[in-house]
């Protein structure tokens, strides 16, 4: 076995039943209350099958189900719990993908064989441990490829008649190597990694099954649905070469001055957001690299924050910059409480962009437009306009012997 | 002696900073001066702080000054000088010869 797919069956109503077990067998709906002009996020099975979908307004929704109840969506607390569920998978398995929230994809090759433990028992273990720490409905299945470990997933998701040992609902299941594609028959197509508009289409040419996909010609699946088309009946053949694309984590740097005093000043703010830039841009992990985002704030004494956000036009790796650009921000500012201390993040590290320079040196170049600009006022005026002061006769006892005015350019 | 002051321009547009200007001073007997025209009218001089005598330039137009840093009324510094050569007063801020230059030829006259 080679790969594994965990997933949270609608995962944002598994986190509110678990925020709030009453809700248990209700239907509940994602999105905000039935009089926002909003639409549903996520509903639960019992709303969905009282013709709730997710796209539809809050208001359809509850003229669809009264008895539903409406939640707020808690978009930082489902990325928060989503993340945590990552962060467990990727201590048990080098490489994590997440397909989504609540849906993730594993590599177990091998795991199972260092452990002692028959891939079966590894995976029900894993979606034990799973489920034990998050307190969520976690299922689990594996296979040799990952659509098939994900349709098996899928499969439990759907209560599709997987009987479990006991005869309950099973929550893990793997597919037996070598038997993908009588494994994948017998799912419906709904286990396709396509878009909503294809299975759609699928539904309307009566294709349920993943067998009836795998039986078509592939001419004729590439004809109506193109790339797509030939993807989905290669997946529905057991026939799946891909490969997890991990997640790159993003380097982050973070860097918080305190502030002498509590200050409201701009200059005080300021002169801390230059410390803190300066200390950032310092850091070797930023060395010789160029930063697209800075994320500043403000800790206040009332234990909140203000923040701003830069997203430099080219990436920069002066500091200096990023705090002329900076300053705007700070100097828009008002705030409603004293800061204690000013931070910087920054964020979208990259290679340092590279400026075509100029032929000339930026001073020198500037000098001969200035010389330029100096000589054509003297032309206009027809006498010089502009002087410079040189010293004549430092040495002289005689004041007026000292220093002259000289004309710009002569 | 001091002519043209406040004239522009010179060989190459090469204008003078600090020159002279004319002023209407009364002076007493001994050739200091009591009373100076500042802005309209005559105020008195409270305070000569100093005094000293310039005379250079004796080989072409003779130059023989004697300025004077004084106080008028009102707490106004000023420094002043007389022509002796041409007669007349002036007023000229006065920094003393910075010791960071000297004439050309100057280190060798003294070896």
């Amino acid at each position: 076995m080679d790969f594994a797919c965990i997933q949270v069956p609608w995962f944002a109503i598994a986190v509110a039943r678990r925020e709030n077990p009453q809700l248990a067998g209700r239907p509940v709906v994602v999105g905000g209350a039935p009089e926002e002009h909003a639409e549903v996020t996520a509903c639960s099975p019992e709303a969905m099958a009282a013709g709730v979908a997710p796209g539809m307004s809050l208001r359809r929704a509850l003229a669809l189900c009264p008895g539903a109840v409406f939640l707020p969506l808690a978009a930082s607390v489902l990325r928060a719990e989503a993340d945590r569920l990552a962060a467990l998978l990727r201590e048990r398995s080098p490489v994590v993908e997440e397909a989504g929230q609540g849906h993730l994809h594993c590599e177990i090759r091998g795991l199972p064989e260092l452990l002692g433990l028959g891939t079966a028992t590894y995976l029900a273990q894993l979606r034990e441990s799973l489920a034990g720490e998050t307190g969520l409905p976690v299922l689990a299945g594996a296979a040799t490829t990952v659509f098939a470990a994900h349709a098996a997933c899928s499969a439990l998701g759907l209560g599709i008649g997987i009987a479990g040992d006991r005869g309950g609902p099973r929550q893990s299941i793997s597919v037996v190597p070598g038997r993908e594609r009588e494994f994948l028959a017998h799912l419906p197509v709904k286990v396709l990694p396509v878009e909503p508009a294809m299975h759609q289409r699928l539904r309307l040419f009566g294709i349920e099954r993943l067998a009836q996909v795998a039986a078509l010609p592939l001419s004729a699946m590439q004809a109506q649905f193109g790339p797509a088309g030939r993807r989905a009946w290669e997946l529905a053949n057991g026939r799946d070469s891909s490969r997890l694309q991990p997640a790159q984590e993003e380097l982050r740097v973070t860097e918080e001055v305190e502030l002498p005093a509590p200050a409201v000043s701009q200059a005080a703010l300021l002169a801390g957001s230059e410390a803190a830039l300066a200390r950032a841009f310092g850091r070797e992990e930023v060395a010789g690299r160029a930063v697209r985002i800075v994320t500043w704030w403000a800790g206040l004494e009332d234990s909140t924050r203000v923040s701003r956000r830069l997203a430099f036009r080219e990436p920069t790796a002066d500091p200096r910059h990023a705090l002329f650009v900076l300053r705007s921000k700070v100097e828009a500012l008002r705030l409603p409480a004293p800061a204690l201390s000013v931070g910087v993040e920054l964020a979208g590290i990259c290679s340092e962009y590279a400026h075509q320079q100029l032929l000339w040196s930026s001073g020198r170049g500037r000098q001969r437009e200035l010389d330029d600009a100096i000589a054509q006022l003297h032309a206009r005026a027809g006498e010089p306009q502009v002087y410079r002061i040189v010293e004549v006769q430092p040495w002289s006892r005689i004041p007026e012997r000292q220093a002259a005015l000289v004309a710009y350019g002569s | 002696m001091v002519t043209d002051s406040g004239a522009p321009g010179g060989a190459r547009g090469l204008r003078f900073l600090n020159r002279p200007r004319g002023l209407a001073v009364e002076a007493d007997g001994a050739g200091e001066p009591h009373a100076i025209a500042w802005q309209g009218r005559f105020r008195r001089v409270t305070v000569i702080h100093d005094r000293w005598r310039i005379d250079d330039e004796w080989w072409r137009e003779e130059i023989s000054r004697v300025y004077f840093e004084v106080e008028l009324e009102g707490g106004r510094r000023l420094t002043v000088f007389h022509d002796l050569v041409a007669g007349g007063w002036f007023l000229q801020p006065y920094r003393p010869p910075t010791t960071t230059g000297e004439p050309p030829g100057g280190a060798a006259r003294r070896r």
